[in-house]
This record gives C-alpha cells, structure tokens and sequence, in this order.
C-alpha cells in the first residue's frame, strides 16, 4: 500500500520533469533570438579555456623528452689526453648517462671542414686549435624530469677538472616546460573565471527571465503550485544553455583547428617533426556538455531563489 | 468546511483588515461575501488560500486549522481550494486548454487524464470548442469562464471566487452565478466575494456582510427565492 503511493508519487515526479523539460525548451524557442545571443557569449566564455587547454595538450604531445635534445656538449681542456678523456667516460659511465661520444680534435677539424667549406683557411693555422669534445646522452629514467637530470649531470660536469665549458642544448626545452607548467595554472585559473563568467551570464538571464515571467509565477503559485515545480522550468532553462553554450564553444573550437592544421603542418614539417593536431576527444567533449549543463543549472537555481525570494517579501507566495 | 474563529487580520502599520471574525460555512452549502470596499472580502479570502496568515485566531479548511501548517504547505491548502479572480489571473501565453490543465500538471497526471478532464470542465463552462483560443482573443465572460474551469478541473471540495462579475454586465453576470449555483448542487461549497447586492439578494442565498473588517451581519439562505434566472 505504501509502495503504491510511492510509486504514483514517482511518477507524478516524473510527469512534472517531463512537463518543464518541454516547457523550458517551448521558452528558449519562443524568443530564439535572445537564446542565440546567450549561447553565443556562452560559448566565447567556454571556447576560451577550453582552447587554451587543448593547446597546452598538444605542446606536451611533441615528444619533449626527444634524445637529442638532453644532449650535453662538453668541451675540454685543451691539453686533456686521450687516455684522460678515457678515464672521464669510465667515470660517466657509472652515472645516469645512456650514452657518451667522444670526438677527437682530428676528427673535430675534419668534420669542420667538410662542413664549413673554410677547408682551406683551416691549412693556415699551425696547429689544431680544437679540444676534446665529449657529447654526453643522459639515461631517460621513467618518471624523473629530464630537466632536473640534466641539469644535475651539467653541474657535475662543470665542476669537473677535465671540463673547460659545458653547453646544454635543452634550455629552451626547460624554458618550454616551465612555460607548459606555467600554462597549466593559467588554464586552472582562466577555467575558473570564466566557469563564473557562465554562472553569473546564465544567473542574469534566467533573472530576466523570472521578472519577465512574475505574473506567470504569481498565476502558478495561486493554483497551488509548489516552489519546486515553479522553479523547475527555470532550472532546466539554465540547463539548455550551459549545453547549448557547450555545443557552440565546440564548433568554434573545431573550426579553429581547421583553420590551424595546414599552417603548423607546413611549420612542423620545417622542423622535420610530424606532428597531428589533436582535438577534443571524446570523453573531453562529453565532460564539457556535463560542466556546461551543471553551470547552467546552478546558475539559473541561484537566481530563480534570489527571485522567488523577492516576490515573496510582499507575503504573496509561499516561502521558498 | 471554511471555519474562522475569532480571526483577526492587523497589517503592520496597525491597520485592521479584520476583526474579531467568525463564522462557519458547512459542506454544500453556497455563501456570499459583501460589504464595501476594503471592508475586508479579499482578506478574508486570502486567509483561506494561505496568502495571508492571520495576527489572532485560527482559519479552518477541510477539518485542517491553518495555523498548526508551516507556510510549506501553503500549496497543498491551495490545490484543495479553487480560486476564481476578478482578473481572471490567466497565462496570456498559453492556450486555453493549457491554462485549464495547469492544476493537473502541478498535480502531475497523466495526459490522457488531463486531456478528459480539461475538455470536461471546458464543456461545463461552455467553452469547449475554444480549446486551442489564446485567452486574449476571448471576451472578457469567456475568459472569466475559463477561470472557472481552471478551479474546477481538480475537483476541488471548495470554490472561492473574488469579484468574479466586477467587470461583466448583469446578463453575463447573471449567467456566471446561475453556473455557480450549479456547481454548488454538485455538491461543491462556494464562497463568492461580490458588491453586486441586487443580483445577491435574488439568489436568495447566505450573505456575511463585512463592514471595516468586522462582520456586521449573518443573513441566512431563504429559501422561497431559489427560482433565479430559470
């Protein structure tokens, strides 16, 4: 018996949902003009950290930890000797270091003078003027940040007595993470400003929204209609927005992209690195409509509250 | 039915709606409310609907005393009562079966249901074939009329109405209370706010007549005048 009440109470429940599911979306189409303005300014609100965040993901999909470019270039002393530079190696070879050239001051000047063309300048000079060169490859250990390591292996090496100079072709790439790390936070904090953005752009519609509809609400609440059903189409309003405005932060999300591809395709070709730039995916896309729905419907509940609230101080509805 | 025990109405600048007021209406019966304006009509029924709570005394609809419920359950008070308004209070933006329904869908039926019971009470007031009508294009008897369909479709045990015929003419006027009393053979109680003494006095009802918010007299039904309009 019980159950049974239960049961209809459900689906009176449901019904009710149903009802203001249809209603709130007959109201967006009835003035579709202001509804295309909001999801527009949504969508602007959204396609901004959303874009951001997209292109801090394909940064990182460049293969930052590449071999070469952790390479340490260690110039010697001059009068360091093969047997020396031998020794250093050994000693290398004991650390995190995956691989270490040596490259003679014979093979330094012939590999310069195929190179350069200066070939016959070189025959000037008296004697050779090139050190020991050591190229150091650091051993990629999972999970450790290849920055740190090189940067540990360059001090260490610095300090060396062999060593006149060491030069690390990676600063840029340490420069590239601090500037991804840095890109990260952005994102947190540009997510967040612009999440209130949409709160407070659907809240301020949905008001104008309820103010424009107070006689309706005053009309519902005379025939007996509880708080909860007054609000309920309002929810959903704020709702279709925040997906709507979801929906739009996508499509200029994507026709970006279209726009982007063949430009960086050419520059990433120059830089002979094939690389494809990603979009949303899926679970991505989702979780947007998701954020997007559950902004709309706090917002829109935030102002409806605030509303109804007012409408009530004169006594004539029900509190809410 | 609608009970008031020594109920008194004092607004906040010290203003009495009402007095000291008291009275009874029982099951079936059809009762009419008078007095001039601001005599304390529409007080007295916002009491009833829980617009208003009352300073002193207690209101009773249904065996239930309004003052032991929280303002909560101010809509369940109000889905037992139909309230019918001087401006018909109806949505401008929505069809006249949509409007008519609007208790049922608070009240969550199915719409099989709500389709039946709509055009059922929509043929009570003679308005069946204005279903899909805006209300605006209605003249203002027909959409006093869909008014009335709307608190009746629920069925409710009570029917209030305010000043229903303060904008109509006598024919028309005439033609809303004869309805009315129709509804109240059905068994319907009803309660109607009106200063339309000539056409109160012909019905031959029960007239509280309120004067500055006290209630100055009780006059019962007669019944040698029931033949109204016939």
């Amino acid at each position: 018996m019980k159950s049974q009440t239960l049961n209809r109470r459900l689906r009176s429940w449901g019904r009710r949902q149903l009802y203001s599911f249809f209603s709130s979306i007959g109201t967006l189409l009835s003035h579709r003009f202001g509804t295309l303005m909001t999801v527009v300014v949504l969508g602007i609100a959204m396609v901004l950290p959303i874009g951001l965040l997209l292109t801090l993901e394909n940064l990182r999909n460049i293969d930052l930890q590449q071999d070469q470019w952790g390479t340490l270039t260690v110039f010697l002393h001059m009068d360091v000797t093969e047997q020396q530079v031998e020794g250093l190696e050994e000693q290398l070879s004991q650390m995190a270091v995956a691989e270490t050239n040596a490259i003679s001051p014979q093979q330094g000047l012939q590999e310069f003078r195929e190179a350069s063309g200066f070939g016959n300048a070189l025959d000037v000079l008296d004697s050779n003027p090139l050190p020991w060169i050591l190229e150091v490859q650091p051993e990629w250990i999972e999970d450790q940040d290849m920055d740190q390591q090189v940067a540990a292996l360059s001090t260490w090496l610095e300090s060396h007595d062999l060593v006149e100079s060491v030069v690390v072709d990676s600063k840029w790439l340490q420069r590239l993470a601090g500037l991804i790390r840095l890109g990260d936070a952005f994102v947190s904090v540009l997510g967040f400003m612009f999440s209130l953005a949409v709160l407070v752009v659907i809240a301020n519609t949905i008001r104008l929204d309820v103010g424009n509809r107070a006689d309706e609400i005053e009309i519902l609440s005379l025939v007996g209609a509880g708080p909860g059903f007054i609000r309920l189409p309002f929810l959903y309003s704020g709702f279709w927005y925040g997906v709507l405005g979801a929906f739009f932060a996508l499509v200029l999300l994507e026709l970006s992209l279209a726009y982007l591809r063949a430009p960086l395709a050419s520059l990433m070709d120059a830089y002979g690195n094939s690389f494809n730039l990603a979009g949303m995916s899926v679970p991505q896309v989702f979780g947007m409509f998701l954020v997007g729905g559950v902004l709309g419907w706090l917002g829109a509940w935030i102002a409806v509250q605030r509303y109804l609230r007012q409408l009530n101080r004169g006594g004539l509805l029900h509190p809410v | 039915m609608i009970r008031f025990d020594h109920v008194s109405k004092r607004y906040a600048e010290g203003i009495y709606a009402l007095k000291d007021v008291s009275f009874e209406l029982v099951a079936g019966e059809m009762v009419f409310l008078t007095g001039h304006s601001g005599a304390g009509k529409s007080t007295l029924l916002r009491l009833v609907l829980m617009l208003e709570q009352a300073t002193r005394g207690q209101v009773w609809v249904n065996q239930t005393n309004l003052s032991t419920l929280s303002m909560r359950s101010s809509p369940l008070v109000r889905q037992s009562i139909g309230m019918i308004f001087q401006d018909h209070k109806l949505l401008r933006n929505k069809s006249v079966f949509d409007n008519v329904a609007l208790p049922l869908l608070i009240a969550g039926l199915r719409y099989a249901e709500i389709r039946k019971r709509v055009r059922a009470a929509l043929d009570k007031v003679g308005l069946r074939q204005r279903e899909k009508s805006w209300p605006l294009t209605l003249s203002g008897g027909e959409q006093q009329r869909v008014g009335i369909a709307r608190a009746i479709v629920s069925m409710p045990p009570i029917l209030l109405a305010d000043e229903p015929t303060g904008n109509l003419d006598p024919d028309l006027s005439a033609e809303l209370f004869n309805l009315f009393r129709q509804l109240n053979q059905q068994g319907v109680t009803v309660l109607i706010a009106s200063h339309d003494l000539s056409l109160i006095r012909r019905m031959g009802k029960r007239v509280l007549i309120l004067s500055q918010g006290s209630l100055i007299d009780d006059i019962p039904a007669d019944p040698t005048s029931e033949g109204f309009y016939t």
